[in-house]
């Protein structure tokens, strides 16, 4: 009912439209028709009129305190303008449908579902996103790694059975490594057939899960499997919120790149493999870069694996690109592309003995361009029809149209000559290396065509040979070696090519620019070399012009700085340095060393020991004359007293503001300082200056009316340009620059100078990666690639903040192992805790505080401080120490001080005992072995068992290591004295990676660290020795007999009768004896007694009986009462419904009448 | 420049040449630097008592660093900790100034972990170093530049000393600070007021006022605000040797500071007495030099500029230099071996003539460099 009333609505009131009411309030209206519009504060403002400071205080603080709570401190926003896909994971426990959701998600989206999915499978849903499902397998390293990379987990759960541990775990990783967006998903919904029971569950998971996430997460529900499929419509739905979905930026994404690794490849050579299967491999990775920009010198951390230096990185064409052109609405089916090498799409699988290639159809897409170089080299080597020794007899090599063709017996040494070339680069002839090289990439890509068409000649089919083949044939040791290398090379042009394809633009000829570059730069060199040599003299002439020389004539300044700009490049460089082979003759008639390596190499050596100084020359070099005219122009603007700039100079500004105030009254005017007329008519003659004029006008209102409005907003509220706004403002302004500034640079130089950017496709090469990782690789497991910033490498002794968690059900132990996922590691350490006193020692605890946050040391890796952490236990899936642990997570915290020495203390106390005493003297012996132990704790307090304190004051001769000491009072011999001092415990360094990358596939799960040493007691049946000391053993004390109490009898006389002792019968014996007294009747009492038995029975029981026949009659009359009451209300309703009837069918009579 | 080989973590450097960046990087990076063929063909092969100074300098305000140097002091292996900071006091070489170890502490300040309260002693001023006035000018304004707040940093020269004997000694204080910001300085203002020292050691005060006269005589050619203050050092504030000398500064509309020095010559060394007028000219015709020479910064501070424009957080930092001097040339190849970073550099537009040399753009996104060493609460 209540309800309905809410909604009717009711009858508003009716105004008067005549009569004297509405004249009166005609009347009102007219006069007060001004004031309406007032606001409440204007029309009254008496009562709005400021009466108490203190509550205006009050009230003004208030407003500030809810304003700036609001406020957070302004993030650089450092997304790209190309992201990568979104990265979401798939989380939940087995068997909750994690595979099926991922089917269906990629069934939504391409049409086309994945029969086998391995590992990520990159999509494109939309016109701008795209996204990377990955699917989390039920081990905690999973959990982990994934938590820290993923926009989005999708957390599934069997809402038949409820929330599993894991999907606690997994929030609480979740929380510990920057909280990424959560969808909750619940399953198995149609397990529950009660609709009452699925309602309440329903309701009981989303309040549980908003608990955990935030209120008002979301949820969503899969109500049931049709065909092994969810509802369509609850798929869609899922879809488009994840494709709508915004993030936010998260504090170690936002300073650390990372890769989630979708592609692998081995490039060791093939036939050091086969000598030795477990060597070293060399191996390249391929991904999406995330986070923020990601530079060759970083170091990275593959999660699971261990830290590694990247020997090559380069940007790759993107295998899953978004849509060129956004003027349609939807995406084309050929623009929904899935990107999943790992399940064998838009990629190549390697099997056992074959290889697999998808071809190119509608779902996976292969590039044509001669950008992928790698691709193509791939499809060539898997199409090669002809052993690799045949080939390589044919093959035919021509760097300069009208040259003599290299083939293979040139070709013996091939790499060689690689490098050769490299080294006669080396001196900045790129020209030739870029010659040949376009040469030499036709030559590739001369196969590479062929192939291509023949792929797309049989499309759909999927090639399938015998890798064997390639492998049985008698091939060159140097074959693999060539084909990267070559690869390598190719992949250093393509870079080149652009910036030196800029430069010809500014010369002639990139042959004299290079050349032109190279000289100044020796130039340049020998000037500094000068300088070095007479370093105190007066060079400033002959440097000036050296720098002048060396402006106007170097195009590109960057080059000067860093030499040849190319790094890959400059790494050959080096390696042809290290290996400095002494082949200066000339290699094919083509190359030619050049003895310039000699001159430079001197150079430098001249270089080497410069006295190194900031300023450009000393002080007390003579400078020239700048007081002369000539020189005083050069820098006459440099002073406030020379010529402004336009955009500053006020008089300027004054101008324009003339101009336009004149351009406003357009006529006639003389200026009277200056006595120049103006006059409109001159103006009006020329008329198509007219035209720009008023174009400039317009463009001038227009600047102007921008600037008043400006003015106007900033000076209206004040209060908006606060110190946050500015903040703000900044963070914008800077957020801009970022993606602006390196807009028109070619790519290759910009990931120089920015680094690879998020969203690029890159692959990164690895050297001396241990074998295992690559006959072990699982694609289920993540790979998880994260760069380390600077100093972050190294390692040392980590200090952090660290609880046990509340669901944990041990305490910890110190110097038990712990694994610790901290940044992108996970390891195993042995951590010891300990307190922060309030003098800012840290004491030694043995064990956490149960419900207390406290402080841990441990050697770990130098990670920034206040990044969070957890830590585990073990990672081993045994499901008997699962069934045990419960709660996995043992512990969470933050860094809060990394160091390299530690300083924790354990409370020692040392005893010792007096030797003799004298008045406040006493000699103490035991406590210390020696003098000059004793002389180390000279004046040290010390105190005794009952609280007596005194001073350590001399070492005594006679026992070794007695001493005096003075105490406040006399102590005694069977005291204790002691002495309180502090003893260092080192935190062991001991540091071990989870390796759990390298495991095999079936114990991936099962990483076993260092054992405590309880467990390593239990495995092998060890008991501790138990100190007899420590026992606890019954206390078995003497009943003391003590003597009788004897009153002297002169006492006992004296005492009052009451206090006098009692010899004679106690009164409770009295008392006692007189109770139990035996009652034996007499033969008529007997009787009696039996007849009132009798009596009292009869009538208790007939009073039984009248009380259940009350009850019945009782009954009885109730009915009798409620049925009339009944009969009653029926004549009432029948009466009232029959007056009720005849009472509308009047009224309806009376309207049908009305109506009439 | 001899380019570095990297072994492992570890950088492979030849020479001695600046020794100071690749300590200082190092420190910074965490990388372990070794340097090799120091000074192998000289007379007196090795270290030099100055860069060993160093060294323990650099040792002082880190921990857990680990140096080790051979017999002869030709090669050097350098493995750094992480910065302590605090408070100590440094014995510095007179061989090079007070500035050549002040500069380190300027780049290594922030990111201690307890602010530095440095005392130096040694030289104040000499020919080849940046003196301490020039860091109380134009290096202290520079590094101000790159954090939001610089309460607690603070240069006090409270003995000047002068070649050959010194006795100069200096207060340097530095707070620390999580993180530096992103700069983005591209317009260097133009010159608004011309100020000074001159001092005069351990002979005639008129000295000073000597060099003062003729200093802004040259000044007031193009700019009528020059005022330079004259500091009678007395007692041992004055040192223990005799000398004069004069710093000057150019502060321009954007709070840029040009500094030059001038300093006396050093008789006991056999070289000639200078005469206080010709100092005062060759400073004021020196701060001109650099004027000419412009940027955002003094050129002498340009290396401290980049540094901390490499060492921001992960955003583009702008800056507008004139002519980069070998120094920075240095410490540009270094800050590419040691952090990756690189940085664009091109020619800078400018509106006017007559506005001194042509100008560069530095164009950088900094690393993301943060402080380690600080402790949270």
């Amino acid at each position: 009912m209540g309800e309905e009333d809410a909604f009717e609505k009711k009858k508003s009131h009716r105004d008067r439209h005549s009569g004297r009411k509405a004249d009166k309030k005609k009347t009102k209206k007219a006069n007060l028709n001004p004031v309406e519009e007032l606001t409440a504060k204007q029309r009254n403002p008496k009562a709005f009129a400021f009466n108490s400071a203190i509550r205006a205080e009050r009230k003004f603080r208030r407003k500030q305190d809810i304003d700036t709570k609001k406020q957070h401190i302004p993030l650089v926003d450092r997304s790209p303008i190309e992201p990568p896909p979104i990265l979401i994971a798939v989380v939940g426990p087995p068997k909750v449908g994690k595979t099926t959701v991922i089917n269906n998600l990629i069934k939504l989206f391409t049409k086309s579902p994945l029969s086998d999915i391995k590992g990520p499978v990159t999509i494109v849903t939309g016109k701008k996103r795209r996204i990377t499902i990955v699917e989390c397998n039920n081990d905690i390293n999973s959990m982990i790694d994934l938590a820290k990379v993923c926009d989005l987990a999708l957390l599934l759960c069997d809402a038949s059975f409820g929330f599993e541990m894991e999907v606690f775990e997994f929030l609480n990783i979740c929380q510990v490594h920057g909280m990424p967006r959560i969808m909750g998903v619940l399953t198995h919904l149609d397990m529950i057939k009660n609709s009452k029971t699925l309602k309440t569950t329903k309701k009981t998971l989303k309040h549980r899960f908003w608990t955990e996430v935030y209120p008002g997460a979301k949820l969503f529900y899969l109500s049931g499997i049709i065909h092994g499929e969810y509802l369509r419509n609850e798929i869609k739905n899922l879809g488009r919120f994840i494709s709508v979905m915004k993030f936010r930026p998260l504090l170690w994404r936002q300073n650390h790149s990372y890769i989630l690794g979708d592609r692998y490849e081995d490039l060791t050579n093939q036939e050091l493999i086969r000598q030795n299967p477990k060597c070293d491999r060399k191996i390249s990775l391929y991904g999406y870069i995330r986070g923020v920009p990601l530079k060759k010198e970083n170091s990275v951390h593959i999660a699971g694996f261990g830290d590694l230096k990247i020997q090559d990185i380069s940007y790759l064409p993107d295998p899953c690109p978004l849509p060129d052109a956004i003027k349609k609405r939807a995406l084309v089916e050929k623009e929904k592309l899935v990107y999943a090498p790992f399940s064998g799409v838009g990629g190549i699988v390697y099997d056992k003995d074959a290889v697999y290639v998808e071809m190119p159809n509608s779902q996976s897409q292969m590039k044509k361009n001669e950008d992928s170089e790698t691709s193509n080299i791939f499809t060539n080597l898997i199409e090669t029809k002809e052993t690799a020794d045949f080939k390589r007899e044919n093959w035919k090599l021509q760097i300069f149209t009208g040259d003599n063709k290299i083939t293979d017996f040139d070709n013996e040494d091939f790499s060689q000559l690689e490098q050769n070339k490299i080294d006669s680069t080396k001196n900045y002839k790129e020209e030739a290396v870029e010659d040949s090289g376009r040469i030499r990439r036709k030559v590739i890509f001369d196969n590479n065509d062929e192939a291509e068409i023949s792929d797309s000649d049989n499309e759909d089919s999927v090639v399938e040979q015998d890798n064997t083949e390639v492998k049985s044939a008698p091939k060159p040791k140097k074959d693999e070696d060539i084909q990267s290398k070559i690869k390598e090379v190719l992949t250093n042009l393509e870079n080149k090519s652009a910036p030196i394809e800029q430069d010809l633009d500014s010369s002639d000829s990139e042959e004299m620019e290079e050349d032109e570059d190279s000289d100044s730069e020796v130039e340049d060199n020998d000037n500094e070399e000068d300088m070095a040599v007479e370093w105190k003299q007066n060079l400033v002439k002959k440097a000036k012009d050296a720098f002048l020389e060396r402006i106007s004539t170097s195009q590109n300044l960057m080059k000067l700085v860093y030499g040849v700009f190319d790094a890959q490049y400059q790494k050959a460089q080096q390696e042809t340095q290290n290996e400095a082979s002494s082949d200066e003759e000339d290699i094919g008639g083509i190359f030619k060393k050049v003895s310039k390596d000699q001159q430079k190499k001197k150079l430098e050596k001249d270089n080497m020991n410069l006295t190194e100084s900031p300023l450009m020359f000393p002080w007390n070099t003579v400078t020239k004359d700048w007081t002369e005219e000539e020189n005083k122009v050069l820098i006459a603007n440099c002073f406030v007293t020379g010529k402004w700039k336009d955009s500053e100079d006020a008089s300027e500004l004054l101008k324009l503001d003339d101009t336009q105030n004149l351009s406003d009254v357009d006529g006639d005017f003389e200026d009277l300082e200056t006595g120049i007329k103006h006059e409109a008519g001159q103006k009006r003659k020329r008329e198509d200056d007219e035209k720009d004029d008023k174009a400039d006008k317009e463009a001038l209102a227009e600047k102007k009316r921008k600037l008043k409005e400006k003015f106007d907003s900033e000076y209206d509220n004040t209060d908006k340009s606060s110190y946050y706004d500015e903040l703000k403002m900044t963070a914008e302004k800077q957020a801009q620059l970022n993606k602006t500034v390196f807009d028109n640079m070619p790519d290759d130089v910009r990931v120089q100078v920015e680094g690879f950017r998020p969203g690029m496709y890159v692959r990164i090469e690895f050297e001396d990666v241990p074998s295992e990782f690559i006959t072990n690789f699982d694609p289920t497991y993540p790979l998880v690639i994260g760069s380390l910033n600077m100093g972050e490498e190294n390692i040392g002794y980590v200090n952090v903040k660290i609880k046990k968690h509340r669901w944990y059900s041990k305490i910890l132990k110190t110097s038990d192992p712990l694994i610790i996922s901290l940044g992108w590691r996970r390891f195993q350490t042995i951590p010891l805790y300990s307190k922060l006193e309030d003098d800012l020692k840290s004491r030694y605890l043995k064990y956490t505080p149960e419900h207390l946050a406290c402080n841990a040391h441990f050697w770990g890796p130098i990670t920034p401080q206040s990044t969070g952490f957890l830590a585990l236990q073990s990672v081993d899936s045994n499901p008997e120490i699962l069934k045990k642990q419960g709660f996995r997570i043992a512990a969470t915290g933050s860094v809060q001080e990394l160091d390299k020495t530690t300083q924790i203390m354990k409370k020692l106390k040392l005893i010792g005992y007096p030797l003799k005493i004298y008045k406040k003297t006493a000699f103490i012996k035991g406590m210390f072995n020696s003098a000059l132990e004793v002389a180390k704790f000279e004046g040290a307090r010390i105190k005794t068992v009952s609280g007596v304190r005194g001073q350590i004051k001399k070492a005594a001769s006679k026992p070794e290591g007695c001493f005096r000491a003075t105490f406040e009072d006399k102590i005694l011999l069977s005291d204790i004295v002691f002495c309180r001092t502090w003893y260092k415990v080192d935190v062991p360094e001991y540091y071990n990676p989870v390796t759990t990358l390298l495991l095999p596939p079936d114990q991936k799960n099962q990483w076993k660290g260092v054992r405590t040493t309880g467990e390593i007691k239990r495995d092998k049946n060890l008991r501790n020795p138990t100190n007899v000391d420590s026992l606890y053993t019954p206390i078995a004390r003497e009943e003391k007999p003590f003597k009788p109490l004897v009153v002297p009898a002169k006492l006992q006389k004296a005492l009052p009768y009451r206090d006098k002792p009692n010899h004679g019968v106690k009164s409770t014996d009295k008392k006692k004896s007189i109770d139990r007294v035996a009652v034996i009747r007499e033969p008529h009492e007997q009787k009696v007694a039996n007849m009132i038995k009798m009596i009292k029975a009869s009538y208790q029981h007939k009073q039984a009986k009248l009380k259940e026949e009350t009850k019945q009659r009782m009954e009885k009359h109730r009915q009798e009462v409620s049925a009339q009451e009944a009969s009653k209300d029926r004549k009432i309703k029948q009466k009232k419904k029959a007056v009720f009837r005849s009472k509308s069918k009047a009224q309806i009579s009376q309207e049908k009448k009305g109506n009439k | 420049m001899t380019t570095a080989t990297k072994k492992g973590n570890t950088l492979h450097y030849k020479g001695s040449n600046f020794l100071k960046q690749r300590l200082v990087l190092s420190v910074l990076s965490g990388k372990p630097v070794k340097i090799t063929e120091i000074r192998t063909l000289d007379d007196e092969p090795g270290l030099k008592e100055y860069e060993v100074s160093l060294v323990r300098l650099l040792d002082k305000i880190t921990n857990g660093t680990t140096v080790e140097l051979n017999n002869s002091g030709t090669e050097l292996y350098f493995q750094p900790g992480l910065l302590l900071g605090g408070t100590f006091e440094h014995e510095c070489s007179c061989q090079r100034g007070i500035g050549y170890y002040l500069e380190s502490l300027f780049m290594l300040g922030f990111f201690c972990k307890q602010p530095i309260k440095a005392t130096l002693k040694g030289v104040t001023c000499n020919n080849i170093d940046p003196s301490v006035d020039c860091f109380k000018s134009s290096f202290m304004e520079t590094l101000k530049r790159f954090v939001y707040d610089d309460e607690g940093l603070d240069l006090k020269i409270s003995k000047r000393g002068m070649l050959p004997l010194g006795g100069g000694e200096v207060t340097f204080k530095c707070p620390i600070k999580t993180k530096l910001r992103p700069v983005q300085i591209v317009d260097s203002g133009m010159v608004k007021r011309i100020r000074g020292t001159a001092y005069a050691l351990r002979v005639s005060p008129a000295m000073a006022n000597r060099m003062v006269e003729k200093a802004k005589g040259v000044l007031l050619n193009f700019l009528p605000d020059v005022y330079i203050s004259t500091d009678q050092c007395k007692g041992k504030q004055a040192g223990r040797s005799p000398g004069f000398g004069v710093h000057l500064y150019a502060e321009t509309t954007q709070g840029v500071m040009y500094s030059s020095e001038q300093v006396s010559n050093n008789v006991s060394q056999g070289e000639d007495p200078s005469i206080p007028e010709d100092i005062g000219v060759a400073a004021a015709q020196r701060l001109l030099y650099h004027i000419f020479l412009g940027g955002v910064v003094d050129s002498s501070c340009q290396a401290l500029l980049i540094l901390n424009m490499a060492l921001g957080p992960k955003d583009v930092s702008k800056a507008v230099t004139g002519p980069l001097t070998d120094y920075t040339i240095g410490l540009l190849r270094h800050l590419r071996e040691f952090f990756g970073v690189t940085f664009k550099i091109e020619h800078f537009e400018q509106e006017s003539q007559g506005a001194g040399m042509g100008k560069i753009l530095l164009t950088c996104v900094g690393i993301g460099y943060s402080n380690i060493s600080k402790r949270t609460i």
